[in-house]
């Protein structure tokens, strides 16, 4: 696994020097500021207004704060299912265009240790991007009365981690069977999107094929963990959904070294 | 990583034996077979796209071969490809480097993947960027360098491990005659510690800095051996340069033309007091095969055939034949190609 150390932090090193990784932070981290803090006078306007009619005896009950954290966690999910294809884009285009996969192929290291290597480390980054939104929005909750439970919240930011590892795996595939970083933004954005409702195509049947495509939904699973309903299938999904990514990974890469003419 | 033994007890570093590669019907290379002594430098020349650098990829693990098989450093490059990986440097036709990170920080990684411990990377780091005359520019990025440094930050990185074995496919393309003349001192001055196999379409590149060579052409290969062994084949039998004194063309030709393996290549005259000619004859290889004479015997039979037809005979000799004639005869003519190779 020395291998893979090796990879990670050359990888990581890299996201923390390159510009397009500096430019991906700051859109992610205005957007969710701009929308954090939209969210969050809509709610303070909707409860005063709540407080109003209570005083008039219309009792409705309003949980300012779970609603403030589920739609702020919805909306870093979408905000990440945007820019995701852009952080792995480049994993393994970018080394089939600059001929560096000849090295990687010609050192002893295996193709296991390079895929394992990169989706940690564009994991690491992805995670350290959603640190100040979680401080923030940690901070507000602190103001709540009556006191809230973070760790409802916190449950949130640890499935928006799982769904972007399982994203970011399958990024990584789309990543190793192209070598423009273009193409594999794209085709992973597709596929990303096409998982994200995949649901939308179960209608209202009741079959299990029906049943299995609103499991497989991202999108599904995602609001599952923002509602706080915590499921071992919903993990395993996640789970599978990297392992897959990865193994699919070091298949393309190990198909590569029998088509290069 | 010096002390790595080799499986194998032979001296070969690198033996090859009828290898082929194809790709769907197209026919990279057919059937090659050589051997590289350990602490040689071995020369791969051929013209572009006769195979070499699918060989060197085979060689260094990244392409499968289609058949045959290849081993390096004592290990099948096919049935055990981590310990051939850890005892080759490669440097691809396209030096593999990150343009965002510094050269240090390149090589560092290059170590670390290469499995050079920890302990040991600083040292092997400085010790390649000294010997690649890196030093000036350990702190900058890959990106700003010119394409000379990028191709000795390449080499650094196919030395960084020590390795015993070293392939480098096209060293000095593109790079400037300075420059070319830096890499081959480099590359010679590795000898003898490391095999090196090198591939090249530039002759004076192999007579300069190879041991011996591996001649290919349309992926097989057409001769093996020193430079000096090639130059000597080729001339042995090839070409002989001559001064005779006669009053016409036609009585030269008529004294030759009882030699069915001999070939008047030009004549052309040199002076009219005496009326004096110069002639290049080139020898039939076949036709000398079927008389069954030495290689050599066709010069006193043209010397022979002259004087007896009453022409004197001034000056004769061979002319030497450079490595590129013989590059060229080999590469473009089909005939010859066999006989060298027999030769070899």
């Amino acid at each position: 696994m020395n291998g893979a150390v090796a990879i990670f932090r050359k990888e990581l090193r890299g996201y923390f020097t390159s510009p397009i990784a500096y430019v991906v932070a700051a859109v992610f981290w205005g957007l969710a500021g701009f929308f954090f803090v939209n969210i969050l006078v809509r709610v303070i306007n909707f409860s005063q207004q709540v407080d109003l009619f209570a005083q008039f005896g219309q009792e409705n009950p309003f949980d300012a704060a779970t609603i403030l954290s589920q739609q702020f966690l919805n909306l870093l999910g979408t905000l990440s299912l945007f820019l995701l294809p852009i952080f792995t884009m480049s994993s393994y285009a970018e080394e089939r265009r600059r001929g560096t996969m000849e090295l990687l192929a010609t050192s002893p290291i295996t193709n296991l240790e390079v895929a394992l290597g990169k989706w940690l480390a564009v994991w690491v980054f992805f995670i350290t991007l959603l640190l100040p939104p979680l401080v923030y929005h940690v901070l507000v909750l602190s103001s709540a009365r009556p006191a809230v439970d973070y760790r409802l919240t916190l449950m949130g930011y640890v499935g928006l981690a799982l769904l972007a590892g399982s994203v970011m795996a399958l990024g990584l595939f789309v990543s190793s069977l192209t070598d423009s970083t273009l193409i594999a933004a794209v085709a992973t954005f597709g596929l990303i999107l096409l998982l994200w409702v995949i649901d939308a195509a179960a209608g209202q049947e009741n079959t299990w094929i029906a049943a299995t495509l609103r499991h497989i939904s991202l999108l599904q699973q995602y609001s599952n963990w923002v509602q706080g309903i915590l499921s071992s299938s919903s993990v395993v999904l996640f789970l599978s959904i990297i392992v897959l990514g990865l193994f699919a990974t070091v298949q393309s890469v190990e198909s590569l070294r029998w088509q290069q003419g | 990583m010096t002390g790595l033994s080799t499986a194998s007890a032979t001296t070969a570093a690198i033996e090859v034996e009828h290898l082929s590669k194809t790709y769907g019907s197209f026919t990279a290379i057919r059937d090659i077979s050589f051997q590289v002594n350990a602490g040689e430098i071995m020369g791969f020349l051929g013209p572009n796209g006769a195979g070499k650098t699918t060989s060197m990829r085979i060689l260094a693990g990244y392409l499968p071969a289609t058949e045959g098989t290849a081993r390096v450093a004592g290990f099948d490059v096919h049935e055990n490809p981590m310990a051939v990986r850890q005892r080759i440097g490669y440097l691809p036709e396209n030096p593999p480097l990150y343009p965002d990170m510094t050269v240090e920080a390149y090589l560092h990684f290059v170590a670390q993947i290469k499995r050079v411990s920890a302990g040991d990377r600083p040292r092997r780091v400085d010790e390649v960027i000294r010997r690649c005359s890196l030093e000036d520019k350990r702190h900058t990025l890959i990106r700003k360098l010119s394409k000379g440094y990028k191709q000795r930050v390449g080499l650094a990185q196919a030395l960084v491990h020590d390795p015993p074995v070293i392939i480098l496919d096209e060293p000095t393309i593109g790079l400037d005659p300075k420059q070319i003349i830096e890499v081959r001192n480099l590359i010679k001055s590795l000898a003898g510690e490391h095999t090196i196999i090198l591939s090249t379409h530039i002759l004076p590149e192999v007579s300069m800095t190879c041991d011996r060579v591996v001649i290919i052409n349309r992926g097989q290969v057409a001769a093996i051996g020193t430079p000096a062994e090639l130059t000597a084949q080729v001339q042995d039998r090839q070409q002989a340069k001559l001064v005779v004194g006669a009053p016409e063309e036609t009585a030269i030709r008529a004294a030759l033309q009882n030699l069915p393996q001999v070939e008047v290549v030009s004549l052309q005259p040199l002076g009219s007091d005496p009326p004096r000619w110069q002639v290049q004859l080139k020898s039939n290889v076949a036709a000398v095969r079927d008389k069954g004479t030495e290689s050599l015997g066709w010069i006193p039979e043209v010397a022979r055939a002259l004087v007896q037809a009453g022409i004197d005979l001034y000056e004769i000799g061979r002319p030497q034949a450079s490595l590129e004639e013989i590059f060229l005869q080999l590469t473009t003519q089909e005939g010859s190609a066999g006989a060298l190779e027999e030769a070899a």
